[in-house]
């Protein structure tokens, strides 16, 4: 495992695990701020409408993110050095589209007090393709297994304390049945969604690259089934146009859903799915921060129902302690690298050129790729629609606290630069 | 694409068991609507 703990020549000397670790922390940070901005959209939209808005944000900022960060010389020429990479990668953006849309229909139908906990049984069902299909956690031992096994468990039991304490927040109308299965579906298929993500990292594809193609199978899908729902793309375009003074707020939580993903495909690509997300699945803890200090959505709550919000944020945070402590051993690390192995084999590509990208030391990332014009047009097109669309934003009338609002938009971009600093230093975003 | 990696794409498991989860979750969506 001793190359897992030093970089390349000039770099951080970070071990992998430690890494990912921090990247899944920074996913959940991330992933659970992405739900604050959609809380700024007053009534009378349809969530469907809202979760349609967050993925066009998500597809403006998934070019953008990448073409900053690497240029688009790089993640072509990533993306050609193993093109059979892009099935997988606009597979999991279907899943993602149409996972995304049951879990809709199960917080309609159920809460999102009981639907929540359901889909969060996606990092179990991660686990279990991940040990599988990808060798995860074969080798490491009672110890190993008890630490991510009873993590994710903890993680999914914390969940489901914290949804029990915040249950009469919700509303929660009849058809129980429907939003239990398609809550307990939608966990499937994000649970499945993570094959894609772990195939393109053994295979040596780098995170950017792979969320770049990622989004047009999530963006393709997702206006395909509005157009279904709607009644016609037509119809679509016409409730997005309704629209319009609110979709500024969908935008910016779908960009800061990209930055979470970002950083869980870097945690699923150094400690793996079985790790990886799990701890990027303790999201929750940071939506309710978000809930309850700034929007006081708990203002009411009882002193059993602080104590259980408590007990439930405890148990998380004990098990993503318990998963951040579970490095694989040498014979875990053995079956990790057999099934890379077998990419290579079946894939024909260059073994020791795939295992230096795995361990972080990309041969491409250091060198300096030349920037086109076209990176700075996406960019400027991409600045500009979301300033236009704060332009014609109307002022949503909601109580906020202030003061935690600046903890909380702190606490998220400290960690940003921190993480993102450990990455370049460590992997140079490879 | 060469002929090839067509089909150790097409005959890998790891692409057939998103497509299974893919196809039985789109016609959930669709019952439930």
């Amino acid at each position: 495992m001793s190359e897992r703990l030093t970089g390349a020549p000039g770099r951080s000397t970070l071990s992998l695990h430690k890494l990912g670790v921090f990247c899944g922390l920074a996913a959940a940070l991330w992933l659970g701020t992405a739900e604050a901005p959609t809380k700024l959209v007053n009534a009378g939209f349809s969530p469907f409408l809202i979760s349609m808005g967050m993925v066009m944000g998500a597809f403006v900022a998934r070019w953008t993110v990448p073409t900053l960060l690497k240029g688009t010389g790089f993640l072509f020429q990533d993306l050609r050095a193993k093109p059979h990479l892009i099935v997988w990668a606009l597979l999991a953006g279907m899943l993602w589209a149409i996972a995304n849309t049951l879990t809709i229909f199960a917080v309609r139908n159920v809460g999102l007090a009981i639907a929540f906990p359901l889909w969060n049984t996606n990092s179990l069902v991660g686990l279990f393709w991940g040990w599988l299909l990808f060798k995860e956690l074969r080798g490491s031992g009672i110890k190993g297994w008890s630490k991510v096994l009873g993590g994710a468990a903890a993680i999914l039991g914390g969940a489901a304390v914290l949804a029990v304490a915040t249950a009469r927040q919700s509303d929660a109308p009849g058809k129980a049945t429907i939003g239990i299965v398609a809550a307990l579906g939608a966990g499937v298929l994000l649970g499945t969604m993570y094959i894609p993500y772990r195939k393109a990292y053994i295979s040596g594809m780098n995170p950017l690259s792979f969320v770049t193609i990622f989004t047009f199978g999530e963006l393709g899908t997702i206006l395909t089934v509005g157009a279904i729902f709607f009644g016609g793309f037509g119809n679509v375009v016409a409730e997005l146009h309704r629209a319009r003074p609110m979709l500024f707020w969908p935008f910016l939580g779908g960009f800061c859903w990209v930055i979470g993903d970002l950083f869980q495909n870097f945690a699923a690509k150094y400690i793996g799915i079985g790790r990886g997300i799990p701890l990027s699945n303790t999201n929750q803890l940071w939506g309710l921060a978000w809930g309850a200090l700034v929007f006081s959505e708990l203002s009411g709550l009882t002193l059993s129902g602080k104590l259980l919000i408590f007990a439930g944020s405890g148990i998380m945070i004990a098990g993503a302690v318990s998963i951040s402590m579970a490095a694989p051993a040498e014979a875990e690390m053995a079956n990790w690298k057999q099934a890379m192995d077998r990419e290579c084999d079946r894939y024909g590509l260059d073994p020791q050129q795939v295992k230096a990208v795995v361990d972080g030391d990309d041969p491409l990332a250091g060198q300096p790729h030349a920037r086109r014009w076209w990176e700075v047009l996406i960019v400027c097109v991409a600045v500009g629609i979301f300033v236009w669309l704060g332009l014609g934003t109307q002022s949503q009338h909601l109580s906020v606290s202030m003061p935690w609002m600046i903890v909380l938009v702190l606490a998220t971009i400290v960690p940003l630069g921190v993480c993102g600093t450990l990455l370049w230093r460590r992997t140079r975003f490879s | 694409m060469k002929r090839s990696t067509l089909i150790a794409i097409l005959s890998d498991v790891h692409l057939w068991v998103p497509v299974a989860v893919l196809i039985l979750g789109t016609i959930l969506l669709m019952t439930l609507r």
